[in-house]
């Protein structure tokens, strides 16, 4: 667990996270979807717990960032991490926080032998998203998504 | 950080293997349809992971700063006897943990929550496994007259009503004991763990990493579908009420906080370096977990019965409901409740106060056992344990028992041959022996 600036504390995810991140997706995204973040929640705690991470501000969840480390695939045969979902209370924006989650989950993928990180947004709908990974250090990969509508 | 992956001896590792067809006979099928249910996540394996790197001096008591010890000789030899205790009884929680899940395993109404509990049972085999190592791994005979193959062998052929710890000698009757089970014993396991993880002994502290991972999923396979029960309820669905998951906190939160122990006591594991915390701070900071878990899943029901609201609304509601108000014809009690730490104990400071579900004093034996009545699942009051709790009461109260004796008598403890003459770790036994099948009494172990 890692102390951060006074008040924030980064540490990893656990089960009783589901009803503030609930809340917190609900205040970015306008629905109310419990269902999906006990399916998710489970899923990144069965796989590695220490590879997500929220920030708690006075005992409530105030972001959360979700991710693990893969490899064998897209041809990325050494250990990479991803991070896949993220989100920080519009309330406290602006104050780090998304930051401290980033360097916690990274430190992780580090130990975890993860030589890389990777993440895919949305140009067109995410910008938000896309600033904070610049401001990061996160540059655009070569490695571009192909879709194709069935 | 990197793992270190060992297995047993092979006689002991085929123990283990005998003790999985006779108490895990799904294990097989868990294996087969592996990556139906968890996709990409690596396929479990039976066998010992200890993590490297880990803080290699002692972290707290009177040893804080020395290296670690890397072999029980090289503890002091009331650390080496408090350890020896610790494992055992950790062996038996994790294999005792197996025998309940199995009894209600089959009954669950959903494919995805069985196998949740299913991959559960697999990896406290893990956990057992991995004690069995540190006994195996090092050499126990400053602390213990049996020869290891005995420990492990006694170990291994406990059953329901002789493991060292009581939540692990209560029966499950339906598939709410398996998620109840997980969303609350497993969490006082998260503690002892997260405890053990700064271990004096450095063999142990390296065993928690993996084993807190995976703890971690069991909290979840518990209080998922607990919010799924909740949720279904709120929406008129007549399968898991509120009352039965009430009910069903009632039976085991005492048993948790039991499990952590005497209120007054868990001193001697700080000053030997064991652990980092007393049983009153850990047994509260646990108390305070479960009260989160309880208002989130009271939450959860309110918005599925009352869809109009928001989340900060519902929050505002939950408290004026919780203050005595029906809101939208929402009652107090529809909604789950903390019980009373002092609740249903039969160990440590509370035991046998006869304190209420909700704080009520009573004051004659009579009028608690009714009160029982009321709170605790009916399945479970016809029950061995409930029985010998209930005359344990009695005697108490009549003045035929003391209170030490009552809270000792839970289940009747005695020294069974075999068991180290000089440690403190008593297993208990009840005073019948639990019957034993054909299939069952054919496990014996270690040969
Ligand atoms: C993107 C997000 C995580 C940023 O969180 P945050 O805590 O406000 O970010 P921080 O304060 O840590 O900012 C870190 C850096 O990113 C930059 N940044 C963050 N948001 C930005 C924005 N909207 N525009 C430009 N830059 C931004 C900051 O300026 C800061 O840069 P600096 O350190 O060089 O000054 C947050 O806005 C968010 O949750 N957005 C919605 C995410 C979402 O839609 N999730 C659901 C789908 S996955
Ligand atoms: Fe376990
Ligand atoms: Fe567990």
């Amino acid at each position: 667990m890692t102390e951060t600036t006074p008040g924030v504390r980064i540490r990893p995810l656990d089960e009783l996270d589901i009803s503030d991140i609930v809340a917190i997706d609900e205040k970015i995204s306008g629905r109310y979807r419990p269902e999906v973040w006990e399916r998710q929640i489970g899923y990144y705690l069965r796989r590695d717990p220490e590879s997500s991470v929220v920030a708690e501000i006075d005992g409530k969840v105030a972001g959360f960032m979700l991710g693990e480390v893969r490899s064998g695939e897209f041809g990325l045969e050494e250990p990479t991490g991803w991070i896949e979902v993220l989100g920080v209370d519009p309330a406290y924006r602006g104050k780090a926080i998304g930051r401290h989650l980033a360097e916690a989950i990274l430190e992780h993928f580090r130990q975890r032998g993860a030589h890389s990180v990777r993440t895919l947004v949305d140009e067109e709908k995410q910008g938000d998203i896309r600033s904070f990974f610049t401001a990061l250090g996160f540059e655009p990969s070569t490695m571009r998504p192909f879709v194709k509508t069935l | 950080m990197s793992v270190k992956t060992t297995t047993l001896p092979k006689k002991y590792h085929e123990a283990v293997l005998r003790w999985k067809d006779v108490f895990l006979p799904d294990y097989d099928f868990l294996i087969e349809n592996w990556d139906k249910h968890f996709p990409n996540d690596q396929t479990f394996q039976l066998c010992a992971y200890r993590e490297m790197g880990m803080c290699a001096e002692v972290e707290c008591g009177d040893m804080k700063g020395k290296p670690k010890a890397k072999k029980a000789s090289e503890l002091p030899e009331e650390s080496a006897h408090h350890l020896f205790g610790a494992i055992r009884a950790q062996a038996s929680t994790e294999f005792g943990s197996i025998q309940q899940h199995r009894l209600t395993l089959a009954r669950a109404q959903e494919e995805e929550e069985q196998f949740w509990i299913l991959r559960m049972m697999a990896e406290e085999l893990r956990h057992g496994y991995q004690m069995l190592h540190l006994l195996a791994e090092d050499d126990w005979s400053s602390v213990s007259k049996d020869s290891t193959s005995d420990v492990i062998d006694d170990i291994l052929s406990m059953n329901t009503g002789s493991h060292v710890l009581g939540a692990f000698n209560i029966d499950f009757d339906s598939f709410v004991d398996n998620v109840v089970f997980c969303a609350l014993i497993d969490r006082v396991g998260k503690y002892q763990l997260q405890m053990q993880k700064i271990s004096a002994y450095q063999p142990m502290a390296e065993s928690m990493p993996q084993m807190l991972r995976e703890e971690a999923f069991h909290l979840a396979a518990g209080v998922v579908p607990m919010r799924r029960f909740a949720t279904a309820a709120a929406k008129g669905e007549t399968f898991v009420t509120m009352e039965v998951l009430q009910k069903t906190i009632n039976k085991w939160l005492p048993r948790g906080l039991e499990m952590f122990g005497d209120e007054r006591g868990g001193g001697t594991n700080v000053r030997l370096g064991l652990k980092p915390m007393k049983n009153a701070e850990a047994q509260r900071q646990y108390y305070r977990e479960v009260e989160k878990l309880v208002r989130d899943l009271n939450l959860r029901y309110l918005r599925a019965r009352l869809e109009n609201l928001t989340h900060g609304e519902s929050e505002a509601v939950l408290d004026r409901i919780l203050a005595g108000e029906t809101v939208e014809g929402v009652r107090r009690e529809d909604l789950l409740h903390m019980p009373h730490a002092d609740f249903f104990r039969r160990r440590g400071m509370p035991a046998f106060k006869m304190t209420g579900s909700q704080g009520e004093t009573f004051t004659s034996a009579h009028d608690y056992l009714q009160h029982l009545v009321r709170v605790l699942p009916e399945s479970y009051r016809a029950s061995r344990d409930y029985k010998d709790y209930a005359d344990a009461l009695l005697a108490v109260e009549a003045g035929t028992m003391t209170l030490e004796q009552a809270s000792s008598r839970m289940p009747a403890l005695r020294r069974v041959a075999g068991a180290c003459p000089c440690s403190k770790s008593v297993r208990w036994v009840q005073d019948e022996p639990a019957a034993v099948t054909a299939s069952e009494a054919t496990a014996q172990p270690v040969a």
